[in-house]
């Protein structure tokens, strides 16, 4: 039996190639659309599957409230470490305290490379389960040795075994490499650490030997591995409130430290206001959506070219009823002929997949190898397949089955106005959904468009910016300032405590005559150094920038347009900014200038308050170069690199252009506009396919009545306007129902952008006549084909 | 024995309010083993009148008895079963699956009524050496001529061992000698094998085979 219903959909295949074509195309891509976003949110949802204890790690975070306003963040004093070790022990396996990731310039036998990794306690070896091919985690105990990655060692070193070899880090500490761990692979967090270096090594210094007693100094991050049957909201209720316990000046920010685990460290990162409010897992969501709205499409079409095609089918559904079928055997016949389809679609499915795959590695940043191997993929698959054929089939079975045999035996069998509904209400389904995702992919593209757009406060292009990594570089700025304008290559240089694109340091307690009594004030803080303005081009709106010419300077402070605002000040010009108390580290600096507002951050939301003050000791982690115009950039950059290595012939030479660092900021969204312009063209393109099948069966239907009405003197185009204005119509409902439902959904999207376009009217024009025409490209080719048709040939087959 | 017994059938179409009858007031008694031929203009309700015998189409109101069995309130399944068992079609324009071969049409009645694959074999060999079509079984019923068509037919109605064969103007689209040899055929199944036959037919030649004469006038019976 089953032989046979396979034989006769094979046969019913091969007959109608064209429609099989159609269907099997469209069902392939749908399918290859909808698996690669299953890889991908598998990929996703596997993310850290290294850590075999994942579940058991994690991350301490507190929440920290300023002015009513709750910041979440990962940063914690030191002491919270020694705490937890003495008076909650028996809760922990490990815990690690942690400098951030950092780089360091690590040296071989004059061989320098740029290393990322952190400083680490001992037990941080454990939490992350490194394996370790010789060596082991106890090694940091020394604060000479260090650790490092299967493919740091092997770029270091080469083929030579490296343990017991010493490595010159950041030209200040002779290190031996005490051990080689596996590299973490792709998809973990900790997947680019190269080394660890130890913890005794890193606290020595004395900002470090300081914060042991100073609970307001959130400096450090702390890792954990909890005791076996120990929860994690179990350990987050005790720990809450150690803080304001500790320390009383902590009270008024009200601080709350939890643990965050390292299963939602990936896909949940954004906090508003001390609550979790999602991060990737929202793009997770949003594209299985889209799969199963691609799957859907597929399906429709499949459904609606079946039942299209019923009347051809409805003979022999009457006589196998005739000859004893019962529906249910119909039923299940139809379903198999679904399950072949499918299947050959699945199998081009996987091919079109291995043939995209890379492409959409690099499209969406990831490293997804095709599961062979994975048993768990292949049984996913089998649902899927599954899954898809009641999809497609199901509705064509149940109606193809439902014919009375005699009408159709006597041949008086004609499928009614009413039979061809539900096809018009799948079409307009389909089309509502290519539509909204159409609009969708507008608005996510015309939002970036807008940040882009947002006027940045300086001159990107043409400006790099050098990293300084050590204490060599300190006190040399003006040195090499010098060195660089003389070279040619620099009009202008200045340096930076942190990047352009970036902001590294906040303060707070920064006081100002006027300031209300409990207001906590809290500025993104950067220490600049001379020709800073000039540099970047900032605009000043009021005073000037730092200037040699005036000795006082080394005591005076930049505000943004923003912290002017912030602080409600009239006239900051001249006015005092203080830090510290009387008596304690207190500092006054007075404003010598309003710079315009820069956007360091994110372009999506608004400018921060900022304050720069003067670098005193040269001690900048950024050299910022305005390159000289007139010369090609090739030229400047050889230039700048000779000047460099004349005076650091031991370190690395690195730069970034400030103008492509900005462009990063977009790199999220930019990946999921171009995933979704993918998507979205594919969606377009399978509705389309459908609806081709369904304007040819049309074409056909009516030969005749075409014929009729042209030998009665049509013309070509009253016949394409007949034949096109059914399919028009469709569309233009659907048009009218994804409209408002796209507007709605994405103007929800829109809310978490702080700085956010208004959606356009010209958005949905665009997505009418894109919609519109393609319609009428797809079915005119056929309604134009049936049009000029012979009508003497198509009325004697009668 | 007694095959089938209709008792004052009434069955009609209601358009603009106004019944017309398909049939009206029909009884008939059809022994096991009877050969019956139906005749009458075009519309006087031949086809209808096969179609309710068959169980393809209901009606409103009278009673049918089909080996004892009341059939008009039987549920749908066992009325099918019932069908499979005992009937076969015999149709004017054959009726064959297009995408099926000569062997895999005749096929098909037997994976319906799940016989066995090997008794499958053995059943449709049979039936192929029986018309002598055993050289055609894998063409398609395209590739054969209308009477070879109609001889498939015949086959496929014949494999599952049917106690009635319906047959609406089984002869309609050949010519004189085809039909006379399907006739032929009709008659040495009736003889031989016993089965009971009951064919609509215009033709008063064809009508001669059998052994009774049926004419219907507007869904009654005429005359006996």
């Amino acid at each position: 039996m089953l032989r046979n219903y396979i034989k006769i959909a094979w046969r019913n295949l091969l007959k109608h190639k064209g429609y099989s074509a159609i269907n099997i195309l469209g069902l392939a891509l749908g399918m290859a659309v909808t698996l690669m976003i299953g890889l991908w949110v598998a990929d996703e949802l596997n993310y850290n599957a290294y850590f075999k204890n994942k579940n058991q790690i994690a991350q301490v975070y507190q929440n920290i409230a300023y002015n009513g306003k709750i910041d979440t963040d990962n940063a914690v004093p030191r002491p919270l470490e020694f705490v937890l070790r003495e008076e909650y022990k028996d809760k922990f396996k490990n815990i690690s305290i942690t400098s951030w990731e950092g780089e360091r310039i690590m040296k071989v036998d004059g061989n320098t490379l740029l290393m990322r990794g952190y400083s680490v306690q001992p037990e941080f070896g454990n939490i992350t389960d490194l394996k370790f091919i010789s060596g082991q985690s106890e090694a940091l105990n020394d604060s000479n040795s260090l650790l490092l990655s299967q493919n740091a060692a092997t770029t270091l070193f080469g083929d030579q075994d490296p343990i017991g070899k010493t490595i010159m880090v950041d030209n200040q500490h002779k290190m031996m490499v005490a051990g080689i761990f596996k590299d973490i692979p792709k998809g973990n967090d900790f997947a680019d650490l190269d080394y660890l270096m130890p913890w005794s090594l890193y606290s020595n210094r004395s900002w470090i030997k300081n914060a042991e007693d100073q609970w307001g100094n959130d400096s450090f991050q702390l890792f954990v591995e909890l005791a076996d049957g120990v929860t994690m909201s179990e350990v987050s209720n005790l720990i809450a409130n150690i803080k304001r316990d500790r320390d009383p000046e902590q009270v008024k920010y009200n601080p709350e430290l939890f643990l965050w685990p390292m299963n939602r460290w990936h896909l949940y990162t954004s906090f508003e206001n001390g609550r979790q409010s999602g991060g990737p897992i929202e793009n997770v969501w949003l594209f299985s959506i889209i799969g199963v709205f691609v799957l859907s499409l597929a399906c429709i079409n499949f459904m609606n070219l079946s039942t299209a095609r019923s009347e051809k089918r409805a003979m022999e559904v009457g006589i196998r009823k005739a000859i004893g079928s019962t529906k249910n055997q119909l039923v299940k016949q139809f379903l198999i002929e679904s399950f072949v389809i499918v299947i050959l679609a699945f199998v081009i499915a996987l091919g079109l997949v291995l043939l995209f795959l890379n492409a959409f590695n690099e499209l969406s940043d990831k490293v997804i190898d095709f599961p062979w191997s994975n048993l768990y993929f292949w049984g996913v698959a089998l649902l899927f397949i599954s899954i898809t054929t009641l999809l497609s089939g199901s509705y064509p079975a149940l109606y193809l089955s439902s014919f009375k045999p005699v009408k159709v035996i006597k041949g008086t069998f004609k499928t009614g106005k009413m039979a061809a509904l539900p096809r018009k209400i799948l079409v307009i389904t389909q089309f509502s959904v290519s539509i909204a995702l159409i609009i969708g992919t507008l608005v996510v593209m015309s939002q970036i468009d807008f940040s882009k757009n947002r006027p940045i406060g300086y001159e990107t292009s043409g400006l790099i910016q050098i990293p300084l990594r050590g204490a060599e570089f300190w006190g040399k700025t003006d040195v090499m300032r010098n060195a660089f304008i003389a070279s040619g290559a620099v009009t202008q240089m200045a340096s930076s405590s942190s990047p352009i694109t970036d902001v590294w340091s906040t303060r707070s307690g920064i006081g100002w005559a006027g300031k209300p009594q409990s207001f906590q004030a809290d500025f993104n803080y950067s220490m600049v150094s001379y020709e800073y303005v000039e540099t970047l081009g900032l605009q000043m709106i009021a005073g000037r920038g730092f200037s040699r010419a005036y000795p006082s300077d080394s005591s005076a402070v930049l505000i943004n347009q923003s912290a002017v605002r912030y602080m409600n000040m009239q006239n900051p010009v001249g006015k005092i900014l203080t830090t510290g108390k009387k008596g304690e580290d207190y500092t006054e600096f007075k404003i010598i200038g309003v710079v315009k507002d820069v956007i360091a951050q994110s372009p999506y939301r608004p400018v921060k308050q900022a304050i720069y003050t003067f670098d005193k000791y040269q001690s900048a982690s950024y050299w910022d170069l305005r390159l000289n115009p007139k010369q090609s950039m090739q030229k400047n950059l050889e230039i700048i690199e000779e000047v460099y290595k004349n005076h650091f012939p031991d370190a690395p030479f690195s730069y970034d252009f400030v103008d492509q660092e900005y462009a990063k900021k977009f790199a999220q969204e930019e990946r999921i506009a171009s995933l979704a312009k993918v998507f979205t063209l594919l969606a377009m393109l399978i509705s389309c396919l459908g609806l081709f099948g369904l304007a040819s069966f049309v074409a056909e239907q009516r030969t005749k009545e075409i014929g009729v009405r042209k030998v009665l003197g049509a013309s070509v185009a009253n016949l394409w306007l007949l034949l096109s204005k059914d399919f028009v119509s469709l569309v233009v409902i659907a048009l009218l129902v994804a409209s408002p439902v796209a507007f709605y959904l994405m103007q929800q999207w829109l809310q978490s952008y702080a700085y956010r376009t208004t959606i356009s009217v010209w958005i949905f024009i665009a997505a009418a006549v894109g919609a519109l025409s393609l319609t009428l490209l797809t079915v005119s080719f056929q309604a134009i084909k049936a049009a000029i048709a012979n009508p003497v040939k198509s009325l004697r087959t009668e | 024995m007694m095959l089938l017994e209709l008792d004052h059938i009434y069955k009609w179409v209601t358009t603009g309010g106004r019944r017309t009858f398909l049939l009206n007031d029909l009884s008939l008694k059809v022994e096991e083993g009877d050969f019956i031929s139906i005749m009458g203009p075009s519309g006087s309700g031949k086809s209808t009148l096969l179609n309710v015998i068959g169980m393809l189409d209901g009606f409103q109101e009278g009673e049918y008895k089909f080996l004892d069995e009341t059939i008009h309130n039987m549920k749908e399944k066992h009325r099918s079963k019932l069908y499979k068992e005992y009937i076969g079609f015999v149709f004017q324009q054959y009726h064959l699956i297009d995408e099926l071969t000569v062997y895999e049409n005749i096929e098909t009645p037997l994976l319906y009524k799940s016989v066995k694959s090997n008794e499958r074999k053995a059943l449709v060999g049979d039936m192929l050496d029986r018309f002598n079509i055993v050289g055609k079984k894998d063409l398609f019923p395209n590739q054969l001529s209308g009477g070879q068509q109609q001889l498939v037919g015949i086959a496929r109605a014949l494999i599952s061992k049917p106690k009635l064969i319906l047959a609406d103007e089984p002869t309609g689209n050949l010519n004189s000698k085809q039909s006379d040899e399907i006739m032929q055929l009709f008659k040495q199944l009736n003889e031989e094998d016993g089965v009971t036959i009951i064919q609509a037919t215009h033709s008063e030649s064809n009508a001669a085979y059998a052994s009774k004469i049926i004419n219907l006038l507007d869904g009654s019976i005429a005359k006996s």
